[in-house]
């Protein structure tokens, strides 16, 4: 705890803690401090000069910046002086001497500082009559972001945010003296995955978002609030809408998720919202053709296919698929109306049943979600296991970034790749798909004997490092514990927390935005809602009692033998796209006597449906989102497209149930939340007043974490993927999610096109040298199930044996290889 | 695009520094660069951003930020012509016209064969010997000052001299005069002069006064090797407290006390000698460097002994090349003798001295910004406190002395506190070197007591006017930002008390004497120029007054002026001064601000003289408007609608259709 001082502002005295910068001392009383260069979430550097303000010393009163200035006792300021005004003006007379005041076609007009202050502070007329200074006008220094140099202001926020918070200064102060410019190196254009709020710290208008460039004016667009649905972080938004269309999204300040700041995915991607492919009527397919109807017919058809094939093949040979970009509300009545009205547990998700999640995130990944604004960690060390932070979660990367660099913490990675985070030293290991559950047993045995191994490799290091820890977190992620080893990689890994002499440290991050709220909601097999098992006759009995109806106690399929399964005669797919990820899931749909998707586009899963039902999106419908520790949180609706008839998820189930003749008492999205707090304890006394605007962590202890004891079954032989290195299929296909794929929630912002990941196969260079393919090369990548045709890519990540392929590459899906498996050899052949 | 062999020399280069302060050698590693290609090429700067770790966009914003780094090329021999005042008033405009009519260029451009680029250039240290020009040499990276340049003629020669391949048969000045045959041969140290006997500048004149030999023989490192040995560094901190030495660089802060700030038991700690000499109308630093590097190497032991480093760096700007040649080689003759090393005189101490190059940065002589400069950042100041003595160079305990401080340091511990306190007055002890530019007849280095009236520096000394019917009309006393004195002024006892009192700083001890033959508002817009030109651009007022006082002068002078100029800007100063982030905005804006109130007269006349009817453009003045700012704005920010909002009636979405 900090020391107070007391001092003195405008003849007011002011408590506050030592050390506090007397510009946010300034604040706190309530008195308003000009600034430009001065942010809060960034390091002071006292450039602009706008916040000079008076103060007493021992030879006499001096103008001193109050955003660089500490706070000291007795310390005699003040704010209002004749003398601080005449600086103030004279400041900003200086600022615009060669400011463009182009402000009637600056998308800043409206929301600018620098407009707030010339009003307030300002001198009112101007003295200069001499020209200005001419410089570089908008122009891109990157896919999503514009410069104008003429704006300028030079208060270096950009490139501190650059610096400070993404650890890479792509931007900087060029030239010298009056010539001074902000830019980039000479073709190198800022890519930094949160990039895009340098947009939000600008103070003028000199960072203009190129997605949303000349489509608002601040004071014509609504704004909600919200939360991102790109991933599973959950960070704040505030979504921008004019006349029925998304024109712009900016970050809101979360301090428990994501400071300020968000991912340019979640800045810019959603061309999608507005996009005009998206669903719009219900279709029915009607000779061979998906034809415009009714909705009445829509469901009506759909009710009397479900009720028939129930009563010919039985419940279990229906199953619906959920999914983790839906929020917890259409989750909830999924598995509402698979459970109650059709009376199977045949409910799951990708990366659900097949992956070995731990039901709850830890307090532990919580506190590295908050901002690292210096020393003193509450964790030290993290591993980091099958996941990459700055492709899946960028703004988890950000927090990792600051814990590493101003709190010292460590960072040791597995992953098949050596990604982007394996630069700051930490032990890297190596780590394809199937040697998971192996690695574990050997990083387990080097901590257990207290990381003194002989081995001076990796290992050892990263042993040595978890052993000396104090507070260490491992992450995982779907990538490391989906199939048959899953559960062994999870416990291996909750032995390694064990044995590092931390238990319950460690978090699961699922990657879609709801993969926690879609688990929590029990769109699960074997699990009911609150992750509870099948047999708690205690919560079975309420959930009977509440929906009237009695539930079946074998556990369900899987999302993938729901797929696999030839006992399947329907499936209800909502916000799933599975005939993407397999060719023999593609043609094995096509066989159902009815397939049903409610999606926002004609997805390939859909273009085989039988009745296709068009879903509200995220920032049409009202609901609750949970990210990756535990923090419910409210997105509300934020746009109605008048021309569309899509409805919201939980709503279509509504009626279909209701058309199956089960009432049910859901009014709105609210409705459907209360019942949600009824049933999953840790959601309990829940409500839209309490979420609030920045949501509430459920409790972990709710739920009894399915931690299994550390386990030594699994054996270093084990190393599934094969080894056959001189056979058939040389390499181990490594897949896993980037940014900018070629998914439709990205491929449709047509400004970004351009940043997507190429379809491309990455290698590492030695292996493209010994197979003889350069980077450009055209090849066909050969599996025993299926092949695709890539372009070669030679990429020093990309570790030895393996050939990285990432998902959803646009007309490139590399499902077509894997089959809806997960571990998968291939070979590669010049085209 | 940078080959193996270069590679190899830039890690040479970054191996001089500390473990992890890499990034420390981009100056010199660009200057590799640049010689290889003739500027640095935007490839070879991504290059050399991988080679130091960091981001390309981190090499580019250095680059631009030195002068003498070029993202273009820039020809085979590159021409910068001193413009400065203290060249200015000795016909450092005409020099550069000569030269633009002699290689039929304009400055700014280059000759068609790509032979020759000129430029005009700031002060360049070479005020005594001015006009000037100095010559870079791209094929070795390799410098040259051409001085003494008064008519066309020799402007004439030296161009001949380059285009025969001669022009860089020596290193040290050319002058007309010392090279009649014009065959490209070296000239001496300029005209130096002063007390008797001279202890700052006692051996410049000798033959190899540069050499280790010349300078043992004069007694030189006999007082390091037995301060070493017999004085505790605390106890030599305190004797030159004692002293009262005061720093030499301009702020004249006294150099004990500053050693004394260095906090107790923290170290790695550094010492960084300032010899960034920048101040237009300041050229002592150079002469030491070039004819008496063993002074100041003797000074530096000294130094580092008192405050206990083992690791100095001399920060030389970076025009001055042949003095870098010169401590290079003094660096090397010392070391070879074992006074610096591992084994400092066998006393067991450990030395190592980092000679590096700065690439043309006024702002860099400031020692916030010298470290940022140091330590391959663009040289712009910190926040002060920290300190450096706290946190300097690395983070480090670091104090950063001036050239001219350390070689008193030597004479102190050598001849005693007592007998330095002889010269001088009491708060300014001491012998001083005088630099006087300007319109004097003999202008040069004079070394004189403090408390020397100025008069007799500029009469006695100085020779007088330098035309027999102009008079000296003000006097700059302590380089070009101090304020104007005027002739009722010239008795000043050259002191910092008296200075200051007299309503000036005493500074670098540049004094440059202006006669009547030159406008007041042309030195006021010359002046300006230059801080316009070196603002490091890192505080607004600064930046963006400077600039903008230099267009308003610009306007008086081409006959636009306008009677409330005037007022103008006086109130651009007030603001700048006393507002910016570090000294350098208020010593901007110093010279302006006596200028105005001393010499207004010369504004108003030319204003009046030269527009009358003060036609200018002017921009209509628009009303001050400033709405109530204490009510609500009206602009609405995000918010939940009521909780829930109406409750949707499902069938109405769904259903309407039926």
């Amino acid at each position: 705890m900090a020391e107070n001082v007391t001092l003195t502002i405008n003849e007011q005295e002011v408590s506050v803690p030592a050390r506090t910068l007397l510009v946010d001392a300034a604040r706190m009383a309530g008195i308003e401090i000009p600034v430009f260069c001065s942010h809060p979430k960034l390091d002071p550097v006292g450039c602009c000069r706008m916040c000079l303000v008076e103060v007493d010393g021992p030879r006499g009163t001096a103008m001193m910046a109050s955003c660089t200035m500490p706070v000291g006792d007795g310390m005699v300021v003040r704010t209002d002086t004749e003398q601080v005004q005449t600086v103030q003006e004279a400041n900003l007379a200086f600022i615009l001497l060669n400011h463009p005041l182009d402000c009637p076609i600056c998308d800043k007009g409206g929301e600018c500082p620098l407009q707030d202050q010339t009003m307030r502070f300002g001198p009112g007329i101007s003295q200069l009559i001499e020209p200005k200074r001419l410089a570089k006008k908008h122009y891109d220094i990157s896919d999503t972001i514009v410069l104008d140099q003429e704006r300028c202001v030079l208060c270096w926020r950009c490139i501190r945010y650059l610096e400070e918070w993404e650890d890479k200064p792509q931007l900087g102060l060029f030239e010298r003296g009056n010539d001074t410019i902000v830019d980039i190196q000479d073709g190198r254009p800022v890519d930094a995955k949160t990039g895009g709020n340098i947009i939000d710290l600008c103070p003028v208008g000199a960072l203009t978002n190129r997605v949303s460039r000349f489509a608002y004016r601040p004071w014509e667009i609504e704004r909600t609030p919200s939360v991102c649905m790109h991933c599973s972080m959950g960070c704040n938004l505030r979504l921008d809408t004019r006349t029925h269309q998304l024109r712009r999204i900016v970050g809101r300040e979360n301090m428990q998720v994501n400071d300020q700041w968000i991912c340019d995915k979640g800045r810019f991607a959603h061309g999608w919202v507005n996009d005009e492919k998206r669903l719009t009527a219900p279709l029915l397919r009607k000779n061979g053709e998906l034809t415009p109807v009714q909705w009445s017919e829509a469901l009506a058809f759909v009710a009397d296919r479900l009720k028939s094939i129930r009563e010919q093949r039985g419940p279990d040979s229906i199953g619906a698929i959920g999914s983790g970009k839906v929020s917890n509300e259409a989750n909830y009545a999924l598995q509402r109306f698979m459970r109650a009205v059709i009376g199977s547990n045949n409910i799951d998700h990708r990366d659900g049943g097949e992956v070995a999640a731990i039901a709850t995130g830890v307090p532990a990944l919580a506190e590295l979600m908050k901002p690292q604004y210096g020393p003193d960690p509450k964790v030290d060390t993290v591993l980091l296991f099958g996941i990459d932070p700055s492709e899946e979660l960028p703004v988890l990367d950000l927090h990792l970034k600051r814990a590493l660099l101003r709190g010292g913490g460590k960072l040791i990675i597995a992953h098949p790749r050596k990604i982007e985070l394996t630069k700051y030293d930490g032990p890297y290991l190596v780590c394809l798909p199937g040697e998971e559950a192996a690695l574990i047993s050997r990083l387990s045995r080097a901590v257990q004997d207290g990381g003194a191994a002989d081995d001076s490799g990796p290992v050892a290091e990263a042993a040595g490092l978890l052993a000396a820890s104090d507070s260490a977190l491992i992450i995982y992620g779907p990538m490391a514990a989906r199939g048959e080893g899953g559960p062994a990689v999870r416990a291996g890994l909750a032995g390694l927390a064990q044995a590092a002499g931390q238990g319950a440290r460690l978090a699961y991050a699922g990657l879609d935005g709801n993969a926690q709220g879609c688990r929590d909601m029990g769109v699960l097999p074997d699990r009911l809602p609150g992750h509870a098992s099948l047999d708690d006759n205690n919560l079975r009995e309420r959930i009977e009692t509440l929906w009237s109806c009695s539930l079946s106690s074998s556990a369900g399929y899987t999302y993938k033998q729901m797929l696999d399964s030839q006992e399947m005669r329907a499936l209800v797919v909502m916000g799933a796209d599975p005939a993407d990820e397999s060719p023999d899931w593609a043609a094995g749909l096509e066989d159902l006597d009815l397939l049903v998707v409610c999606d926002l586009f004609l997805t390939e899963t859909a273009q085989k449906a039988d009745v296709v039902l068009p879903a509200a999106g995220w920032a049409e419908g009202d609901g609750t989102f949970t990210n990756l520790e535990r923090r419910v949180q409210r997105a509300p609706k934020a746009v109605t497209d008048p021309k569309s008839r899509a409805a919201p998820d939980w709503m279509i189930l509504t009626h279909l149930a209701k058309q199956m003749d089960a009432a049910w008492p859901f009014a709105d999205a609210r409705s459907v939340t209360s019942e949600i707090a009824e049933i999953v304890p840790g959601y309990a006394g829940l409500t839209w007043e309490a979420l609030g605007d920045q949501g509430i962590q459920w409790d972990a202890e709710s739920v009894a974490v399915a931690t299994a004891a550390p386990t030594d079954q699994v054996g270093e032989e084990e190393v599934a993927a094969g080894t056959d290195a001189d056979g058939e299929y040389p390499l181990t296909l490594v897949s896993g999610t980037v940014l900018y794929d070629g998914g439709t929630l990205f491929r449709l912002t047509e400004q970004m096109q351009g940043m997507a990941h190429g379809a491309t196969v990455s290698l590492n260079p030695a292996d493209a040298v010994d197979i003889g393919v350069e980077a450009g090369a055209p090849v066909r990548v050969q599996s025993d199930v299926g092949s695709l045709e890539l372009t070669v890519a030679v990429d020093e990540q990309v570790q030895p044996g393996s050939a990285w392929i990432p998902e959803s590459l646009a007309g490139a899906p590399v499902g077509a290889l894997l089959n809806g498996g997960y571990r998968q050899r291939v070979r590669l052949e010049r085209r | 695009m940078i080959t193996e062999v270069m590679r190899q020399e830039i890690g040479e280069i970054l191996a001089r520094y500390p473990e992890g302060r890499q990034r420390s050698g981009i100056l010199p590693a660009l200057y590799v660069i640049q010689r290889e290609f003739g500027y640095c090429p935007v490839e070879a700067q991504d290059e050399l951003a991988e080679i130091l770790g960091i981001a390309p966009a981190e090499v580019g914003a250095v680059v631009g930020f030195y002068n003498m780094l070029h993202a273009e090329p820039k020809g085979e021999y590159h021409i910068e012509v001193c413009t400065n005042v203290p060249c200015m008033l000795r016909g450092g405009n005409q020099c550069l016209h000569n030269f633009e009519n002699t290689l039929g260029i304009h400055h700014g451009e280059k000759t068609d064969d790509g032979q020759f680029a000129l430029d005009h250039m700031e002060c360049l240290g070479s005020c005594g010997t001015a006009p000037m020009a100095i010559v870079t040499d791209q094929k070795s990276g390799q410098i040259r000052y051409f001085e003494n340049l008064s008519s066309a003629e020799d402007v004439g020669r030296v161009i001949q001299l380059l285009k025969a391949g001669d022009g860089f048969a020596e290193l040290a000045r050319w002058t007309p005069q010392a090279d009649p045959g014009n065959e490209g041969t070296a000239d001496t140290p300029y005209r130096t002069g002063g007390m008797e006997p001279r202890y700052l500048m006692a051996r410049l004149n000798e033959a190899d006064s540069h050499r280790i030999e010349t300078y043992e023989a004069d007694g030189g490192y006999e007082t390091a090797r037995r301060v070493l040995s017999e004085v505790e560094p605390a106890d030599m901190v305190e004797e030159i407290k004692a002293s009262g030495i005061r720093g030499r660089g301009g702020a004249g802060f006294p150099t004990g006390i500053k050693w004394g700030f260095l906090p107790q038991g923290v170290f790695p700690r550094y010492l960084v000698v300032n010899a960034d000499e920048s101040e237009p109308g300041t050229f002592k630093d150079r002469i030491i460097m070039e004819y008496d590097p063993h002074q100041l190497i003797e000074g530096i032991i000294l130094s580092a002994h008192a405050i206990e480093s083992e690791k100095a760096f001399i920060y030389i700007r970076g025009e001055y090349y042949f003095a870098y040649t010169r401590m290079e080689a003094a660096l090397a003759e010392a070391t070879e003798k074992g006074y610096l090393g591992d084994n400092v005189f066998g006393s067991g101490k450990k030395l190592d001295v980092v000679l590096h190059r700065g690439a043309g940065a006024y702002e860099c002589g400031e020692e916030t910004a010298q470290l940022s400069s140091l330590e391959g950042y663009r040289g712009q100041p910190r926040l002060k406190p920290p300190f450096p003595a706290v946190e300097g160079l690395y983070a480090k305990p670091t104090i950063v002395n001036n050239v001219e401080s350390i070689c008193n340091v030597t004479h102190v511990m050598r001849l005693g506190v007592e007998w330095y306190k002889g010269f001088g007055t009491d708060r300014s002890p001491g012998m001083r070197i005088f630099c006087l530019s300007g319109n004097v007849k003999r202008p040069g280095l004079y070394e004189l007591p403090h408390a020397t009236p100025l008069s007799v520096l500029v009469n006695e000394y100085g020779g007088g006017p330098q035309d027999e019917g102009s008079a000296i009309k003000a006097i700059v006393p302590g380089g070009l930002s101090m304020k104007l004195l005027k002739p009722d002024q010239f008795d000043t006892p050259l002191d910092f008390e008296s200075v200051t009192e007299a309503g000036s700083l005493l500074g670098s001890a540049g004094v440059i004497a202006i006669d009547e033959r030159t406008s007041m508002v042309e030195i006021a817009r010359r002046t300006l120029g230059f801080y316009r030109e070196e603002s490091c651009g890192k505080c607004t007022p600064c930046r963006e007054g400077t600039a903008w006082l230099e267009k308003i002068l610009l306007r008086i002078e081409e006959g636009q002026g306008r009677g409330k100029d005037l007022e103008l800007m006086e109130y651009i100063a007030d603001n700048i001064a006393g507002k910016s982030f570090c000294p350098f905005g208020e010593a901007s804006v110093w010279g302006l601000q006596s200028n105005l109130l001393k010499y207004r007269d010369e504004f108003s006349a030319q204003i009046e003289s030269s527009n009358p009817d003060e036609v200018v453009p002017e921009l209509p003045i628009r009303p001050a408007y400033r709405p109530d700012v204490h009510e609500p704005s009206g602009l609405r920010d995000s918010t939940f609608a009521p909780s829930g909002g109406n409750i949707v009636l499902h069938d109405d979405l769904i259903s309407a259709d039926d």
